[in-house]
């Protein structure tokens, strides 16, 4: 069994993000990391490496220094590494329909990816890639457990947790799994290095990447909170509970 | 115009997360593998040792969780070749002691003990079964050894030493005592200096070996999440295969001390970066005379030095891993980074606690911890005048040790 996990590196989760001119300032990244969902769509493909003997395939695509992500996933223990070459933007369309190119390539029985990215959190990219490839996919997932061909996920739901049972081919997206990633040992990250990457441009997968469907146009700060509100003295102390009853609705 | 104080509080000014000071870009000299290992290990101690450091130095414990996962990491004996070690080069080696120290000095002195004065004796002078044996579960962290050279008599004058090995049928018996033993109590087995016939070698000794206990020594104001205890040998019987056979003489033991104490030269920049970290944190935070402390001319001195002092000490550690990686070190350009990285540390250490103010002694803050560890380091592996005597002895040939001529 073949199981690829597509992954994104964003920025991390600690760096410091800028924007100007309506997009993000990328030279002020100090720091790219795997984003957060796709490390537990990573794990749980490493888990069916050690169930089944899965062959686990790492996918990106993103410029070069993406190809970092890919050295990250093979040093916990990643078979395969594919990147996708695109420098720049990419609207979610071409993403998936280049993604889904290269999982038929390497022959993946299985898909697995986080539920969404930690910096557009557009959340199209596993459903999206199991559109164009006509596979049934598994949303929200927190748990797989894997024989061959066969897959039970647990799914976290408003009302508990579901299990349902998929079998291959299929798509999985990650939620928060039940496992974080493993430490990477630096054994493994001495053989990451040396493993082969299967290079790919949008022209070899013969994608269009203008064909993006949909285009960012401007990205701005969040609004700012509101400042705090201070009290002081016992004698506040009905303007405190009115306010927390009729306007925080807290009590 | 923005005030300091609007830059802050607008969130302009980062107050959050370890931010390594490395201003002259010295990290850019290592290799891409030295880089990966340097953030696997920094996140490994931003989430399993920061969260937990202060509860396990109050508790006075080293978490065993911490042995399991620096195992699993496969930092151990990092330098080391062959028998299931990492093979790393000496900048690695060093880059992983940093970033332990920047943690806290105790879960360093744990990883310098089990490299390099356990697993490196056996590898370098032990015999091929005991290579077999001993190295390939200590490099994973399931078998934790110790180094026994310091006695409660002999500290910088270890030659002297009266702990004493006897050849007794086929085995030998030892008698003595160790003090000051890092890792003792939790340790599998001790490499054990001790005098058969007058000529100090080195033995290893198990931890249920008759005659042999390890009490740890409580009651420390330093290393608390450490664990230190004594050797105590009392007709202590081992098999005759338990010796050395690789080395005789002082040799054996500062072999193994060259290779920590230059661990220690790249640990100390850890703590201090530590320390700097939250002593410019907390001064661009603390207000005073509203304005944050850090806009006032004697602070701003403050971090420039420490600033300064720790970017000539990650310059001395880097090049003095060039120099072990290319072989072309002595020991005496050790003892200058040992003692220049452990001083400028513990300095910069007590004066972050001063830019802290009352704040400084609480544990809420690093400062306090690191300053109290370093008050040890800087003792240890060579006191910090030991080592200004080994490089007097190198200027002028002439040893001041002893008394005598």
């Amino acid at each position: 069994m073949k199981a690829a996990v597509l992954i994104k590196q964003v920025p991390d989760t600690t760096a410091k993000i800028d924007i100007s001119g309506g997009e993000v300032d990328e030279s002020g990244i100090a720091k790219w990391s795997i984003s957060p969902y796709d490390e537990y769509a990573l794990e749980s493909a490493l888990q069916m490496q050690k169930d089944v003997g899965a062959t686990v395939v790492a996918i990106t695509l993103g410029p070069d220094r993406a190809s970092k992500s890919l050295v990250d996933a093979a040093a916990v223990g990643a078979d395969e590494l594919v990147h996708i070459s695109h420098e720049g933007a990419i609207g979610s369309f071409a993403l998936q329909t280049a993604l889904a190119e290269a999982v038929k390539r390497v022959g993946a029985d299985v898909v697995l990816a986080g539920k969404q990215a930690a910096d557009t959190n557009a959340g199209s990219t596993a459903s999206g890639v199991a559109k164009i490839l006509n596979w049934p996919c598994v949303g929200l997932v927190s748990k797989i457990d894997a024989s061959e061909g066969e897959f039970e996920a647990t799914r976290s739901t408003v009302a508990g947790l579901e299990r349902v049972s998929v079998s291959s081919p299929c798509v999985f997206a990650f939620d928060k799994g039940e496992d974080k990633l493993r430490i990477p040992n630096v054994r493994g990250i001495m053989m990451a290095k040396k493993k082969p990457v299967q290079k790919h441009t949008m022209a070899d997968l013969e994608v269009d990447a203008s064909n993006g469907g949909i285009t960012e146009s401007s990205v701005t700060y969040p609004p700012q909170k509101p400042p705090g509100q201070k009290f002081e003295g016992a004698s506040s102390a009905p303007e405190v509970v009115s306010r927390l009853r009729d306007e925080a609705n807290v009590i | 115009m923005r005030t300091l104080k609007g830059l802050y509080l607008s969130g302009c000014i980062d107050i959050m997360g370890y931010e390594a000071l490395d201003f002259y870009d010295v990290d850019s000299l290592l290799t891409d593998e030295e880089r990966m290992i340097r953030d696997v290990v920094r996140d490994w101690v931003d989430s399993s040792v920061i969260p937990k450091i202060e509860n396990a130095c109050r508790e006075g414990v080293f978490l065993d969780e911490w042995r399991q996962e620096i195992g699993s990491m496969g930092i151990l004996g990092a330098p080391l070749k062959g028998y299931g070690c990492p093979g790393l080069s000496y900048t690695a080696y060093g880059v992983i002691c940093r970033e332990l120290e920047r943690g806290d000095s105790g879960i360093r002195s744990f990883a310098s003990v089990q490299g390099s004065l356990a697993m490196y004796p056996i590898w370098d002078f032990g015999s091929e079964e005991q290579k077999e044996r001993y190295l390939p579960k200590m490099a994973t962290g399931e078998l934790i050894g110790c180094f026994g050279l310091t006695e409660p008599d002999y500290g910088s004058n270890p030659g002297d030493m009266v702990t004493k090995a006897v050849e007794d049928g086929d085995g030998f018996v030892l008698n003595g005592a160790k003090m000051w033993i890092t890792n003792g109590t939790i340790a599998d087995l001790a490499i054990v200096w001790a005098k058969l016939d007058g000529v100090i070698r080195g033995f290893i000794v198990e931890k249920d070996d008759p005659g042999f206990s390890a009490p740890e020594m409580k009651g420390k104001h330093s290393l608390k999440a450490s664990v230190t205890s004594e050797l105590v040998f009392q007709d202590c019987r081992i098999p005759k295969d338990r010796i050395l056979p690789g080395v005789k003489g002082l040799r054996g033991p500062f072999s193994c001390l060259n290779n920590a104490r230059y661990g220690i030269s790249w640990g100390a920049v850890g703590s201090a970066q530590a320390c700097y970290d939250s002593a410019r944190s907390y001064a661009m935070s603390r207000i005073q005379f509203d304005h944050p402390i850090a806009a006032y001319q004697l602070i701003q001195n403050k971090l420039a030095w420490m600033l300064r002092e720790i970017t000539k000490a990650q310059l001395l550690a880097y090049h003095l891993g060039e120099k072990k990686d290319s072989g072309t070190w002595i020991p005496e350009h050790i003892s200058l980074a040992k003692m220049n990285n452990v001083d400028i540390a513990l300095e910069i250490a007590r004066v972050s606690r001063d830019i802290h103010g009352a704040n400084g002694i609480l544990d809420e803050y690093p400062v306090m911890r690191h300053m109290a560890n370093l008050e040890s380091v800087k003792t240890y592996e060579g006191t910090h005048d030991i080592h200004n005597l080994i490089l007097g002895r190198h200027i002028t040939g002439i040893q001041a040790f002893t008394r005598e001529a």
